[in-house]
């Protein structure tokens, strides 16, 4: 029911957000982030009030769970279930979200309404995607999230916006086609295996394949595992991919964008290392890099805001004219190239040694990436914020709502860094379930 | 003929009254809004009519209409649409501004023409119920003929339109000369005795599919499209494209099925040459268009190729997944071209890409209207378009048409390119023509009602489609 | 093919009769190539003006009315061979056939279709005052 509840406290809010902007933007502000921290608190309050319930710790439990019939016709039913990795993970996202709401306080001034209904509308199909345990639901939430997030894009967006949303919904789009035609193949070959007709993921997983056929879908667990190799080259070569990209740009989004890359790199490769170690990493990873991402992005805003371009040939010596900015962008790069005492050195640590157990090469190729992502880090500072500046910039520092904004982000990247405990905690049962896994088809795993 | 007979076909006869009726007001009360009120409640009645109907289904009359739960629950669904074309016309014409009345009297025969295909069970009724529409149909795309692309579309239908009837009789001349029997259901039996597909049964079919496939608008015979749908005014293009397809589709449904058809690979392998082409051209020919009502056109074609996918699949599931797809094409397409007829001024159809301009800003339920029928089309979820889309796909996998699939996939990845360019344009900011053009001549409070209805009616079946799903398993199960 | 042949042997001497008289014609006939030769009546008055006249629209008004109100003879002709037979259903069919025939014709009569003075479908022009 809870499950249930934060969705729609997501799509009501953002409803009412809408609507409210009718009296004054502000109340739409408010409404937008008060549903998003109202759901930040549910989530946390499940996290404190399970913490010790005894199916946190057991593999393969749901904490919470919600089922009823939706479209019975298809074997469809409305089945949303959340372990420690979707709590996790939905912290995250309203975490996130409520400081999306705050940094674009001032940023955006135009349908101000519409702007939160759809940003509201985006983070419901996020959560729906995270705790759907029907792959029709999953779907359908999938595809759902994408429209308010093209329009974000079309409507809100900077230079060229119209294409890059036509170009991102199209590759998302026509990816998330194949999906659905993987999950329907899945659906009849159960269909045909026991004669019900069903979505739910846990009777999807039983179905017996054929290995080619298995090869293909890579929804389930063991077929990933015999890409599992492949999966990790492609890791390595992202890391490596993303540092020289990241490297090579001049405008600062690319640059931050091609960092993520490399970010999300070592989290493809933690999770087909498949152990405990680098599966812990790889879900460390996801986190500590939506915060320093996303915080170097807030970053580009903040200074896109106040001199009105992200060329980082027109920018030099930033320091002197906005110091706090600089030490920020300081503390989030570091963050970034994994300075230890902060989260992301836990999560790439952790990845790499559960990746050196499986392969010492891949190990240390991805070691590069991490000299990689100093260098990129230390030449974005030297050429935004140190050097000589090529204009006299002279504009505001941080406001107050803004140090908040960062200020939270770079408290939750100390205390992942310091105490990374109650993350490795909450991940804990299904990276052992999912290590099980791999333990019992040991042919396939590469030494 | 019995009583149960007569109630049986009531829904025909009222719609058959109602437009006797609105001719006569059309002579001695001519009033635009009582004529189009009177066209209104005729079909309502029809709409009510289904109910009895329904009770002394399923029965045969006279051989000829076949009243069973399938062709009731498409008699529904046309006077549905229809009933919506009627309420959109009203502000459309009003608009116009002149000899609004005898509109309503086609369009009533055309619908006449639509419900009779939908229950026809035989040739002559095949035939009669597809010239009592597209005679109307001629008068209806040509209605607006102060304006020369007008009769040019209706002239241009007029020819393909008898041209494709021809090859359908041909195609029944021939099926009859073989079999002796006309009937579909007499014809299924002589088939089934003649043990299999021989040279006049392959042609007979080969010669009604290529009318079908005029009718449909399906790619190669697709050529009319464009311009009748560009040339007609809005509320007929909008009868051309939502209600006389279903029609024609509802009947090839049940003739295919019936005869069994889809058993017959040289059938299936035509049918999916037709489901190929048509995606391709429909979604590609789109790309280049600037016009909203051309888009639309050639994006209808493409979805007759989708459908045409649930045809190949044959089988319970493909005829259920191709009748809630026309539901959901339907529905759609009426949102689409109402919107287009109640922002068309007096002397045009709005149906430049600049008239679309930031009319979600101007405009925001008209706007939201005209988006969420796009996105349907798309096939994008909360709109019954996906519910439609995905039945398709899993018709289509269900019978292991993996090459057909993979096309759909790959064309419904080509049509979002030009559905998302005409959201875009909703989204824009108004262009200063757009802002001095801000109103739309052709609403009137009963498009609007409708407009609301099926917008409603749009996302209801995205979100919850399992009681339409109930029903049109109850009604393929009669087939 | 043994029952068809004298089919093709018609059709063959169809066509040679014909390709025939244009090829001796060809052949025999005088040449000449004077003024008036490409005119359409060589030996005749010159004609003036264009040929596309615009004929007054009550020509085909009532060419279309004859054909519409003859064919119902047609089928009245069908049904009285068989109005025994059919009895009072029969009978009613008819009448519910001649009344919606007879409603077109006061529609047309209302409308001023049949009405052949200089200013014919006044109704019409008159209601789209009313209306505009």
């Amino acid at each position: 029911m809870i499950l249930t509840l934060l969705i729609l406290i997501l799509l009501i809010g953002g409803a009412a957000a809408w609507a409210a902007e009718r009296k004054s933007p502000l109340w739409s502000r408010g409404i937008a982030l008060g549903a998003v921290t109202l759901d930040l608190l549910l989530v946390v309050g499940q996290w404190a009030a399970l913490r010790h319930a005894p199916e946190f710790l057991k593999p393969g439990a749901w904490l919470v769970e919600t089922r009823a019939e939706w479209i019975p016709q298809f074997g469809v039913s409305f089945h949303l279930g959340m372990d420690g990795l979707s709590l996790l993970l939905l912290a995250l996202t309203f975490f996130l979200g409520a400081l999306s709401v705050a940094c674009s306080w001032s940023e955006i001034q135009k349908r101000v309404g519409f702007f939160h209904f759809n940003l509201l509308w985006v983070l419901a199909g996020i959560a729906g995607v995270f705790t759907a345990l029907d792959l029709f639901l999953f779907y359908f939430f999938w595809e759902m999230m994408l429209i308010p997030m093209y329009l974000l894009i079309v409507i809100w967006g900077h230079e060229r916006r119209v294409y890059s949303a036509i170009k991102f919904f199209l590759f998302t789009q026509a990816s998330g086609l194949l999906m659905l035609i993987a999950i329907l193949t899945l659906q009849f070959l159960h269909f045909k295996q026991t004669g019900a007709r069903s979505f739910d993921y846990s009777d999807l997983l039983n179905v017996a394949m054929t290995p080619r056929a298995a090869m293909l879908l890579m929804l389930v667990p063991e077929a990933s595992l015999r890409f599992a190799p492949v999966a990790m080259a492609l890791g390595v070569v992202g890391i490596l991919y993303g540092a020289i990209l990241a490297f090579a740009q001049t405008d600062l989004k690319r640059l931050v964008a091609y960092t993520s890359v490399s970010h999300l790199g070592f989290v493809v490769l933690g999770i087909y290392s498949w152990n405990a170690w680098a599966m812990q990493g790889a879900v460390m990873q996801m986190i500590c890099h939506g915060l320093s991402t996303g915080a170097l992005f807030v970053l580009v805003g903040l200074l896109y805001e106040r001199i009105h371009t992200r060329d980082l040939r027109r920018m030099g010596g930033l320091w002197s004219a906005a110091p706090r900015i600089g030490a920020m962008a300081m503390f989030f790069a570091m963050a970034s190239l994994g300075l230890p005492g902060l989260g992301n050195f836990i999560a790439e640590f952790l990845v790499l040694l559960g990746a050196y157990h499986v392969s010492v090469w891949m190990t240390a190729l991805a070691g590069i990436g991490l000299v990689g992502a100093t260098i990129y880090s230390l030449s974005l500072m030297q050429r935004a914020f140190h050097g000589p500046a090529e204009e006299a910039w002279s504009f505001a520092d941080l406001s107050a709502r803004e140090w908040a904004v960062l200020g939270a982000m770079a408290a939750a990247l100390v205390w992942l860094g310091l105490y990374p405990q109650p993350v490795l905690h909450a991940a804990a049962p299904i990276v052992e379930s999912l290590e099980k896994i791999g333990s019992a088809l040991p042919g396939f795993f590469m030494r | 003929m019995s009583s149960a007979d007569w109630i049986a076909i009531s829904p025909l006869i009222a719609v058959a009254a109602a437009a006797v009726v609105v001719m006569m007001l059309a002579a001695f009360w001519r009033r635009h809004a009582i004529v189009a009120a009177a066209s209104m409640i005729g079909l309502a009645v029809a709409l009510f009519c289904v109910l009895p109907a329904r009770s002394a289904a399923p029965r045969m009359v006279t051989g000829l209409l076949a009243i069973d739960e399938f062709g009731l629950f498409y008699v529904g669904l046309l006077l549905k649409g229809s009933l919506a074309v009627a309420a959109v016309s009203y502000g459309y014409l009003r608009a116009r501004g002149r000899d609004a009345e005898e509109y309503y009297a086609l369009l009533l025969t055309a619908t006449l023409g639509c419900v009779t295909l939908a229950v026809s069970a035989h040739f002559v009724s095949f035939f009669l119920g597809l010239e009592i529409l597209s005679v109307s149909l001629y008068a209806l795309i040509a209605y607006t003929r102060e304006r020369a692309r007008s009769i040019e579309a209706g002239i241009k239908y007029l020819v393909l339109a008898a041209g494709s009837a021809a090859f359908l009789l041909f195609g029944m001349a021939l099926l009859y000369a073989e079999y002796g029997a006309m009937g579909f259901a007499p014809l299924a039996k002589a088939l089934k005795a003649s043990g299999g597909a021989n040279v006049y049964m392959l042609a007979g079919m080969a010669l009604i599919l290529v009318g079908a496939g005029f009718k449909l608008a399906a790619a190669p015979f697709h050529l009319w499209t464009p311009d009748v749908y560009e040339g007609a005014p809005a509320p007929a293009t909008a009868f051309v494209a939502g209600v006389s397809k279903v029609a024609m589709a509802a009947l090839l449904l049940r003739f295919l099925t019936q005869l069994g058809a889809t058993d017959s690979r040289p059938i299936l392998i035509a049918l999916s040459a037709l489901a190929v082409a048509s995606m391709f051209a429909g979604n590609l020919l789109a790309l280049l268009q600037r016009n909203v009502k051309r888009i639309l056109a050639y994006s209808s074609i493409a979805h007759i190729g989708y459908l045409l996918v649930a045809f190949i699949a044959a089988g319970p599931m493909g005829a259920e997944a191709a009748t809630f797809y026309l539901a959901a094409y339907m529905i759609t397409t009426l949102i689409a071209f109402g919107v287009v007829a109640a922002l068309s001024p007096r002397d045009r159809d709005a149906d430049a890409m600049e008239d679309y301009q930031g009319l979600f800003w101007r405009r925001p339920w008209m706007g939201g209207a005209f988006v969420a029928a796009l996105l349907s089309l798309a096939g994008i979820p909360l709109t019954a378009g996906f519910i439609g889309k995905y039945f398709v796909v899993a018709s289509g996998i269900g019978s292991a048409l993996w090459a057909l699939v993979l096309i759909l996939a790959l064309n419904s990845a080509i049509g979002l390119f030009y559905y998302l360019r005409s959201v875009v344009a909703v989204y824009a900011r108004p262009g200063e023509e757009a802002k001095a053009a801000d109103r739309a001549p052709g609403f009137s409070l009963a498009g609007g009602v409708a407009l609301a209805v099926l917008g409603f009616s749009l996302i209801l079946l995205g979100v919850y489609p399992a009681p339409l799903l109930r029903l049109i398993q109850t009604a393929i199960a009669s087939l | 093919m043994q029952t068809v042949w004298p089919l093709f042997v018609y059709l063959a001497a169809a066509a040679a009769v014909p390709a025939g008289m244009i090829m001796v014609s060809f052949v025999l006939g005088a040449r000449h190539s004077d003024r008036a030769t490409g005119e359409p009546y060589e030996s005749g008055i010159v004609s003036t003006g264009s040929a596309r006249l615009r004929f007054p629209i009550h020509f085909y008004l009532v060419a279309m009315f004859f054909v519409i109100f003859d064919l119902e003879a047609v089928f009245l002709f069908a049904w009285a061979v068989a109005v025994r037979e059919l009895g009072w259903a029969g009978f009613a069919e008819a009448l519910v056939f001649i009344g919606v025939l007879v409603a077109a014709l006061a529609y047309l009569w209302r409308l001023g279709a049949l009405d052949w003075g200089p200013k014919p479908f006044a109704r019409l022009s008159h209601s789209r005052h009313k209306d505009s």
